[in-house]
């Protein structure tokens, strides 16, 4: 199957200019990512990958650029942090009709992640309500892909987990 | 105009739909075949990473890199027509 996803990572300031990193991606499989290089300290990988599951395209993708550039740091992995806008953009509908779609469904309508100026779900729970409620054509590689996702942003987050708090506050959060 | 052709038809013609939205194209790299350089790169543009995008000599599979080439474009063009109702509609609103 094939696995679109993106991946963004930090750049060590010191480091080989731009030409020479996406060189070094080259040599080392990335030839299946559109790379953007616009942002100062930033490089991006929209991979389109075949693989036998998201997991292995998008773990195989996170080893190939370690290997290219040992000390790039990941940012975020996607599709996971979405809006509504993006969600709407996936199913090819419009914004409005999204947002109605919300609205209507307010009581079980996943919770967003953050809402603030703006708000922020995870993909996988909103794919996965879109499903059940039926009428999306929302296949398994795309609930894989963003399940994968969030897995590897999870396990990036936990960094800063620190586990004497985790054990004395887990229960209240669940 | 004087440029090189990408050897890949598709990825070509994507390198020509972002030359006339705009789109600067600079040659160069081994691996990389050349990049591309969004007009409205500065802080407005939502673009992001991909407001300098590379292309490659041999993609992997060059049908989905022109696609994804062309996505880019799209994204941004689009977000340049959302400024651009966004600058027009309180004249013509009354």
């Amino acid at each position: 199957m094939e696995y679109e996803f993106e991946l963004r990572f930090n750049l060590p300031t010191d480091d080989a200019d731009a030409g020479d990193l996406v060189e070094r991606l080259g040599e080392a499989g990335c030839d299946d990512a559109l790379i953007g290089i616009g942002q100062p300290g930033r490089i991006a990988l929209r991979f389109t990958r075949e693989a036998e599951s998201a997991k292995s395209a998008i773990v195989g993708a996170l080893e190939d650029v370690k290997k290219a550039i040992p000390a790039a740091k990941l940012i975020e992995a996607g599709p996971d942090f979405v809006g509504l806008t993006d969600v709407a953009d996936m199913l090819g509908m419009s914004r409005q009709n999204m947002r109605k779609l919300m609205l209507v469904h307010a009581a079980n309508f996943p919770a967003p992640v953050h809402e603030g100026s703006a708000a922020i779900w995870h993909l996988e729970p909103v794919l996965q309500w879109l499903r059940n409620k039926g009428g999306y054509d929302i296949s398994h590689e795309q609930i894989d892909v963003a399940h994968t996702a969030m897995q590897i942003n999870l396990i990036k987050a936990a960094d800063r987990l620190e586990l004497p708090m985790q054990r004395e506050v887990r229960a209240l959060v669940a | 105009m004087g440029r090189d052709r990408h050897p890949k038809k598709e990825v070509e013609e994507a390198i020509r739909y972002a030359e006339a939205n705009g789109w600067r194209v600079e040659v160069g790299g081994s691996h990389a075949w050349g990049r591309i350089y969004c007009p409205y790169n500065d802080a407005e543009c939502r673009c992001g990473e991909f407001c300098i995008t590379s292309i490659w000599s041999t993609p992997k599979n060059p049908g989905n890199h022109a696609r994804q080439l062309k996505r880019v474009i799209d994204n941004c063009t689009t977000r340049q027509r959302i400024e651009e109702a966004r600058k027009v509609a309180p004249v013509g609103s009354d």
